[in-house]
């Protein structure tokens, strides 16, 4: 077994592409989840918009990729009034129902032969990364670092530009949660009948948590699709918003540090379990006592396995995560 | 024992209870599924819709067409339906001479295949240079189908109301355990997919007769969703952890155990032994398999039943009048914990018996019940969240709607009304049809 390649690839997953992207996206869901108290399922959608209104700037308008931004801000805004318009007067639970359908549906609808000519199906849309791609300051084909933190130029690129959004916009949402805006919609998160009575449009300021965490989101969405070079559709399933709030969780929700540093560790550990088992079973299953447990292709399905038992105990035994404070966790919705 | 202590020792138990849930699932499927089938023989049919756009031929699977295998004596070895890839594998016995029939009424609606492709293709023994024999159909979305519209309306309803069956039996559970627990519970699709694959593991890895193993399959599920509440959602309760935070466990749940389920069965979709061969009857316009025209009945039979135990006998009235105020229900001498036991083990039992009836309907694969979920939610809003009665006539109606609405919309994008009749219905009347008027801010 290759220990000294696990680790180095664990070491460089902690500042990785993946980890910044779901950093973005885990901030956004932080601004809705977490201080807003809004079961926002379907920030996978929101990505969506990022991706899709980029792809599409070249693919049909013709137009560069600072176009795309607008594109998808307008998605996202027509996103977050569709979802939000009928759910956000009432109880928490009807948000996750609806978002995740949303999400689900939304992803039917770009990978679907209908809408082919438009969204690519599901071969989603390539080339639309030139334009971003001629901004780097590095040569393409060069490697740059050392290992274990290695990167081509393009990926150096990217992984400048993800970073660079995770501080901007953790900045922003620690001045904005500083704020009174912020101060309101913990509020809401606590008793939203105590703020409707202080005269607060708690509908309003439910929307606009909803939008300004879809718009981080939506940053995420592009990031990913920049350094893939590629829109998948199947790249935003339902799940992926899990994994995303598995790792906010793991972090510390209704925090600034956990929404960052949750994903890096989310990362590690599951580059460090996916690089482990591939090891374990390169050459043949993983047995105990001659009963095969684990077998190469079974690998995928373990980790997700994995995942799925780390939210539970998360949220069972340390809701507050690592950086969280435990008055913080205290979401009850109805 | 101090304070402390107790504390402690109940959080072993509940993380005892998860290895145990963890454990337990891994069980059931020891003789591995996924490694049994692949040595097999096995025909790989893709059925393709090919599109020429400037020049440019591209391709798009087409899912939910009937495939047959037969021998050449028209003796029927296999049949199954294409997924989402387009994609079905039909099990052979061995490399010998095969017939594979497209079933052309099967395919959606707008796509016809291109012309001269027979639908009908002979295979010889010696064409298996492997294992699996890859045969592909080629369409095209230009022709106008046959049948007339009164038809299709006719045959869609048909559809739509055995869907709309599956979903309601599936969905009572779900909107019980909401009213009697207030857990929005996520995992609720794989309770479904349980049921499906004991199912096959019953029916095709043992052997055992269909119509032996559902009743079995059906208690098992029982015993599955008590396993559920008692080793997790109960604890979490006695915890006093909200409810929101439930939400997010049974979320967990749901991404655990559907890669279980996969980590055991593998990606495929695969058919039941028993009753997966049958030949349509025509009615008129319609056609229908005497399998699919039995289930109809029995859910029918079983929905009715629940109904009636509802509303007539004393657990039901219990169960009623927990959904409606679990505090009332406590004083007025009802154990409200065994309530729950009782709606967790019906929902875990009727979630497993849409799992074997849906199994019946298209196959069995690890995404059979997640499937469902979103169609199961929208049921239970538009019926009234918390109302069992509720999730009977939302489900049926959300599955009658869902596929009259593949009329008008591509089979691809069926599950897309659904989502407009959930927020249609938030909008106008957020209770549901059934449900109790609520705050609503």
């Amino acid at each position: 077994m290759d220990f000294i390649k696990i680790i180095e690839n664990t070491i460089s997953a902690f500042f990785g592409i993946d980890a910044a992207y779901f950093a973005l996206a885990a901030i956004g869901l932080n601004i809705q989840f977490g201080y807003t108290g809004l079961l926002n399922f379907g920030q996978s959608a929101f990505m969506a918009c990022g991706a899709y209104g980029l792809g599409m700037t070249s693919q049909y308008f013709g137009v560069g990729m600072w176009w795309g931004i607008l594109i998808g801000l307008a998605l996202v805004v027509i996103l977050g009034l569709l979802v939000g318009i009928p759910t956000l007067r009432l109880r928490a639970d009807y948000l996750a129902i609806v978002t995740i359908a949303t999400a689900e549906i939304v992803r039917l609808v770009v990978r679907s032969v209908r809408f082919k000519e438009y969204f690519g199906g599901s071969d989603g849309i390539n080339s639309f990364s030139t334009s971003f791609r001629n901004l780097s300051p590095f040569d393409p084909g060069a490697q740059y670092g050392v290992r274990p933190f290695q990167y081509s130029g393009y990926s150096l690129w990217t992984m400048i530009v993800g970073w660079s959004l995770v501080i901007i916009f953790s900045s922003l949402v620690y001045l904005l949660m500083k704020s009174p805006w912020g101060r309101v919609v913990k509020a809401i998160r606590e008793d939203e009948d105590a703020v409707r009575s202080l005269g607060k449009n708690v509908y309003s300021y439910k929307m606009q948590s909803l939008i300004i965490g879809g718009v981080v989101g939506m940053f995420s969405g592009m990031i990913f699709a920049l350094d893939r070079g590629s829109v998948q559709p199947d790249n935003y399933s339902r799940d992926v918003t899990f994994y995303v709030l598995t790792a906010l969780v793991l972090g510390g929700v209704a925090k600034v540090s956990g929404s960052v540093v949750g994903p890096m560790i989310f990362w590690g550990l599951y580059v460090f379990s996916d690089n482990f088992l591939r090891e374990l079973t390169k050459d043949r299953p993983f047995e105990i006592f001659g009963f095969g447990i684990i077998q190469k292709a079974q690998v995928g399905p373990v980790n997700y396995m994995l995942i799925g038992l780390g939210l539970m105990l998360l949220m069972t035994f340390r809701p507050q995560g690592i950086f969280g404070s435990k008055e913080e966790m205290a979401l009850d919705g109805r | 024992m101090t304070e402390k202590n107790k504390s402690r020792s109940r959080t072993f138990a509940v993380a005892r209870a998860f290895a145990v849930v963890a454990g337990a699932v891994m069980m059931f499927g020891a003789p591995s599924a996924a490694n049994a089938a692949d040595s097999e023989n096995s025909i790989i049919v893709s059925v393709q819709d090919q599109t020429i756009k400037n020049g440019v031929s591209e391709k798009s699977p087409v899912s939910g067409v009937k495939i047959s295998v037969t021998n050449p004596t028209g003796l029927a070895i296999g049949e199954g339906v294409t997924d989402s890839s387009g994609l079905v594998t039909i099990s052979v016995p061995a490399k010998d001479d095969y017939v594979v029939t497209l079933d052309v009424t099967s395919l959606p609606d707008g796509v016809t295949l291109i012309e001269g492709t027979k639908t009908v293709v002979t295979i010889v023994k010696d064409a298996f240079t492997t294992n699996s024999k890859r045969i592909t159909f080629f369409a095209g979305s230009s022709g106008e189908s046959g049948a007339s519209l009164f038809d299709r309306i006719a045959q869609r309803l048909v559809d739509g109301i055995r869907l709309g069956l599956i979903i309601a039996i599936c969905s009572v559970g779900l909107s019980l355990i909401f009213g009697t627990t207030g857990l929005t519970n996520f995992a609720h699709g794989e309770m479904v997919t349980f049921g499906g694959l004991i199912a096959f593991w019953f029916n095709v890895l043992l052997g055992i007769p269909l119509l032996i193993a559902a009743p079995l399959v059906i208690a098992l599920g029982g015993v599955f969703g008590l396993a559920m509440n008692g080793m997790i959602f109960a604890k979490l309760r006695n915890r006093g952890i909200g409810l929101i935070s439930q939400l997010v466990v049974s979320v967990g749940l749901s991404i655990m155990l559907r890669n279980m389920f996969l980590y055991q069965f593998g990606g495929r979709t695969r058919p039941l032994d028993d009753f997966s061969l049958q030949v349509a009857k025509s009615f008129g316009p319609i056609s229908i398999t005497m399998r699919d025209l039995t289930t109809a009945i029995i859910s029918l039979v079983v929905l009715l039943g629940v109904a009636t135990f509802l509303q007539r006998s004393r657990t039901g009235k219990a169960i009623r009048a927990v959904s409606d105020n679990p505090a009332l229900a406590s004083s007025t001498g009802i154990d409200t914990q065994k309530i729950i036991r009782v709606v967790w083990f019906a929902g875990g039992a009727l979630a497993a018996m849409g799992g074997v009836f849906r199994g019946l309907d298209e196959q069995v694969g690890f995404e059979m019940g997640s499937g469902l979920i979103f169609l199961m939610f929208a049921g239970i809003t538009l019926g009234g969240l918390g109302s069992a009665y509720g999730a009977l006539i939302g489900g049926f109606f959300v599955g009658l709607l869902v596929e009259l609405a593949s009329l008008v919309v591509p089979a691809e994008l069926k599950n897309a009304p659904a989502l407009f009749i959930l927020i249609i219905v938030l909008v106008v009347r957020p209770q549901g049809i059934l449900g109790r008027k609520q705050r609503v801010g």
